[in-house]
């Protein structure tokens, strides 16, 4: 079980995670959505200690009775991949180039599971075949550029599970992939999470994919959580302003085409994220929000029902 | 593949043959009479005759480079005008002392500099990355030869743990070995410098990238990232530098060989320079020539262990 | 106003003050370097010898700043004619391309199998060892560096647009590259040639110290240290004050040259 209790990752002047606090069960599924700087894979990298050196992590993770904030790198390094295994977005770089991909997937079996060659090698190739990859065999003798980036995301997977994680951390593991191919993985990620009763946080932009792999859901905006529940009540009933816009923005039939089929302009939210020391000190999307109320830039929202919003707290 | 390797090995035969050529121009045509050359302005007319007819000077230019060149493939590099023995017996007597000395500077510059290297890279913008930095930088500027002085007043005339020079003989492996650790002391620490500024920034650019932070991830310690993960990848522009460094150290060992006194190859050109020895020169010149053109050929070859993605692309 | 890096200005002062001591001991040097004096030999360090005497009571501190000279003239010389032929070779091969461009290249190639040092000693048993053979073997191994700067930068050049309507107004190969290659290619050259200095000043000492340069009693820091070796047990201090003269002139060099690298390269601002 993993807890996270006002956890807050600051980078410099500003905040690139504010006060999250998340419960982990075994088996759960939570997708993390948001923006592309909204802090979601900051979140990613604080659970599994891998902030840049310049950040600073404050409030308490537990690793199931371990808390991990302030703890040094040797004790990361025990709790990496063991209990925490990460997926990264990039599978065409995140393999070292000079190694044959079964070695890497051997590596962690022998130096963290004690395993002998052979038995490693019998563990990784089974690995292979659970994740999917035809022909296990002659996969395990080829180099990362021999083989597709589907394959190398599957063999990033099969590494992962190496030493049987409790959670398994994939950050946008299939932006980098063809539509096709993308909806594999996500699949193999969910059936993988069910299968071995293993947490997974899966980090993504895309709605689509998060619907379908995923439980519960997490929408973060400027490093706060803004709306949190299940992933089907959130995305078919939306309720903070900027979750609203997101959905919106998502290209749907309905959305395309005006009732008398002229095309419709796609519904942006207006504006950009601003830069992290930029970001106003109440809620983190007044300045954005199309129904901002006077305090919302100073005064932070409270958390009512799983999301903070000022508007939503006056109506209760 | 095949393809990379047919073409290397045609073009590295190429350039022994322009080596040959340059070395054989520069030695025979542009002294004009190497018999005089050899024999001084005082010499007698019948001196340079016997000397022409035994170096066989009145055959045309092109025939003695050739036979030259089938000499020097069988072995035969002809007869050392001072010592009167072939060239090729004194070069066997000899070549032990230098290969010796060569080969264990390299090891001590690799292993120096790898240490220190990927040591700078793991502190990066900290004391020890300060302190290693300033060392190659200070390192690429001291002369070796004088480096050798500053280890011989040291060691041998202050501490006199060490023999100032001198050599006496494989027969006392235990003297050998002492007479060797200066020598080699001297020829790596200035390469190490060099190889080490390499081996930084090439630890530095590798550490950047996401596989490292894959193997970082799955919990590998950071001394296993480092050298299994860093240092692999890294090799390969300190490869390149290496195989430089081989060239640069074997004519080092000429530098080094005088400076201790050491009966290797490096002394032996010198004497023959002295003896106005062109036979010799010539042969000694050609075979430093060839250890640094093979050194680099062999480089060439060491990329495709090390990469596999070359394999691929050629 | 961006600041200029540490490595260029402990460079430029190592540099200036090389430069000067070598500028200076052509008008005053406290003693006459070659004046022999084997009464006061072995002098220690006094204020009449600041850094004392050699072994034939010679004055130290003006045979330093003697052989600073000898340093800088022959690097300068060196650097310049390998410099000249090389950059000219580099030129040539990018205007023409082709044939000429590869064979320049491959020469540029295989002559890198020749170390300043075997050079050296090839001319050395031909014409007997003189500084001039040091010169023409430093000269020699500089060709190959700057034709490889000169081409790569030129190569540059040519695909620049003023020089496609420099061609397209009918201008020649050569006025081109005499008008617009050149001009524009003397950044990157005169960085090399920094570099260059520092290790024809290294090649120099290295070649006096073995003999094959500067020629008894002609001042050179590398043929002092080679006669204070024979004197290590009398003596140690002649061994000391050369070599950390080859020091700072060879650091100075490269740092100047890397510094310059960096001011004028802002691509190539490396981590340091």
């Amino acid at each position: 079980m993993i807890k996270a209790s006002k956890l807050s990752v600051s980078l410099g002047a500003g905040q690139a995670v504010r006060d999250v606090s998340l419960l982990v069960r075994p088996g759960d599924r939570i997708g993390v959505v948001g923006e592309s700087g909204c802090g979601k894979t900051m979140l990613g990298l604080a659970m599994i200690g891998m902030t840049p050196a310049a950040a600073k992590v404050s409030g308490s993770l537990r690793l199931d009775n371990a808390e991990m904030v302030g703890a040094d790198e040797k004790s990361w390094q025990v709790q990496r991949a063991r209990r925490v295994a990460m997926v990264f977005q990039e599978p065409m770089a995140a393999l070292n180039p000079i190694k044959r991909v079964g070695d890497t997937v051997m590596e962690p079996l022998i130096i963290h599971m004690g395993l002998s060659r052979a038995q490693a090698r019998e563990c990784a190739l089974s690995l292979f075949e659970e994740v999917g990859i035809p022909d296990p065999e002659a996969r395990f003798r080829q180099f990362p550029h021999e083989i597709s980036g589907g394959q190398r995301q599957r063999v990033l997977i099969a590494l992962a599970l190496t030493c049987d994680p409790g959670l398994l951390i994939a950050d946008e593991p299939t932006t980098a992939l063809d539509a096709n191919v993308a909806l594999r993985i996500t699949e193999l990620l969910a059936r993988l999470a069910r299968d071995r009763t293993m947490a997974l946080l899966f980090i993504s932009h895309d709605l689509a994919a998060v619907a379908r792999s995923t439980e519960d859901m997490l929408v973060m905006y400027g490093g706060d959580i803004v709306e949190r529940g299940k992933t089907a009540a959130v995305l078919s009933d939306p309720r903070h302003p900027y979750t609203q816009g997101l959905l919106s923005a998502r290209p749907r039939p309905e959305n395309v085409r005006e009732t008398d089929g002229r095309r419709k302009r796609l519904p942006t939210i207006p504006g950009a994220v601003p830069p992290l020391a930029d970001l106003p000190a109440g809620c983190r999307f007044a300045g954005r929000c199309p129904v901002e109320m006077s305090q919302c830039a100073t005064v932070r929202p409270a958390e009512r029902e799983g999301t903070i919003c000022h508007q939503l707290e006056a109506a209760t | 593949m095949g393809y990379f390797l047919l073409r290397r090995t045609i073009s590295f035969i190429v350039t022994l043959f322009v080596v040959s050529a340059v070395v054989f121009a520069v030695m025979n045509i542009l002294p004009g009479d190497p018999a005089l050359t050899i024999l001084g302005l005082d010499a007698t007319d019948d001196a340079l005759a016997a000397l022409r007819e035994e170096l066989a000077l009145n055959d045309p230019v092109i025939t003695r480079y050739g036979q030259w060149v089938w000499g020097a493939l069988r072995g035969d590099f002809g007869v050392s005008h001072s010592f009167r023995v072939p060239v090729s017996e004194l070069v066997v007597e000899r070549l032990p002392l230098t290969i010796s000395l060569a080969i264990s500077g390299m090891v001590v510059t690799v292993i120096l500099a790898l240490v220190l290297g990927i040591g700078a890279a793991a502190h990066h913008r900290k004391a020890g990355d300060w302190g290693v930095m300033f060392l190659s930088q200070l390192g690429i500027a001291v002369p070796a030869f004088w480096l050798s002085i500053l280890l011989v007043l040291l060691f041998a005339v202050k501490l006199r743990w060490l023999p100032p020079g001198g050599f006496p003989g494989w027969s006392e492996p235990l003297g050998a070995i002492r007479a060797l650790i200066l020598p080699t002391v001297a020829l790596a620490l200035v390469q190490a410098a060099v190889l080490a500024r390499v081996t930084r920034s090439s630890a530095l650019e590798v550490m950047r990238l996401d596989y490292i932070r894959t193997a970082r991830a799955m919990g590998f310690s950071r001394q296993r990232v480092l050298w299994r993960h860093v240092l692999p990848n890294a090799l390969i522009p300190i490869v390149t530098i290496v195989g430089l460094q081989f060239a640069a150290l074997v004519t080092g060992t000429i530098v080094i060989e005088n400076v201790f006194y050491l009966p290797g190859l490096g002394r032996l050109i010198f004497q023959s320079i002295a003896n106005r020895d062109l036979p010799s020169v010539q042969a000694l010149v050609m075979l430093f020539a060839a250890i640094v053109v093979t050194a680099n050929f062999i480089v060439d070859l060491l990329y495709l262990a090390i990469d596999p993605r070359l394999k691929a692309r050629s | 106003m961006t600041r200029l890096p540490v490595n260029l200005m402990i460079g430029a002062v190592l540099v200036g003050l090389v430069v000067a001591t070598a500028a200076l001991s052509l008008v005053w040097t406290p003693y006459d370097h070659t004046l022999l004096n084997i009464r006061d030999k072995f002098a220690p360090a006094s204020p009449v010898h600041w850094l004392g005497t050699d072994q034939l009571g010679r004055d130290v501190f003006s045979q330093l700043m003697a052989a600073a000279r000898n340093s800088v003239a022959v690097a300068l010389t060196a650097v310049f004619i390998g410099g000249s032929i090389g950059v000219s070779l580099g030129l040539l091969a990018s205007a023409i391309g082709g044939l000429v461009e590869d064979i320049v290249m491959r020469l540029a190639d295989i002559s890198f199998a020749f170390p300043a040092l075997l050079f050296a000693i090839m001319l050395a048993a031909v014409f007997g060892p003189s500084l001039t053979v040091a010169v023409v073997a430093i000269a020699f191994i500089n060709i190959p560096v700057f034709a490889r700067v000169a081409r790569a930068s030129a190569n540059q050049i040519w695909t620049r647009e003023y020089v496609f309507a420099a061609r397209a107004a009918g201008m020649g190969r050569f006025a081109i590259t005499r008008d617009h290659v050149l001009p524009n290619i003397a950044a990157p050259v005169i960085v090399q040639a920094t570099i260059e200095f520092a290790i024809a000043i290294l090649a120099e000492a290295a070649l006096s110290y073995l003999g094959l340069g500067a020629q008894p009693p002609a001042p050179s820091w590398g043929r002092m240290l080679s006669e204070a070796q024979t004197l290590m047990y009398l003596a140690p201090q002649l061994a000391i004050y050369p070599g950390l003269c080859i020091v700072v002139a060879v650091l100075g060099f490269s740092l100047l040259g890397d510094g310059l690298r960096d001011v004028t390269d802002p691509r190539l601002v490396r981590e340091r």
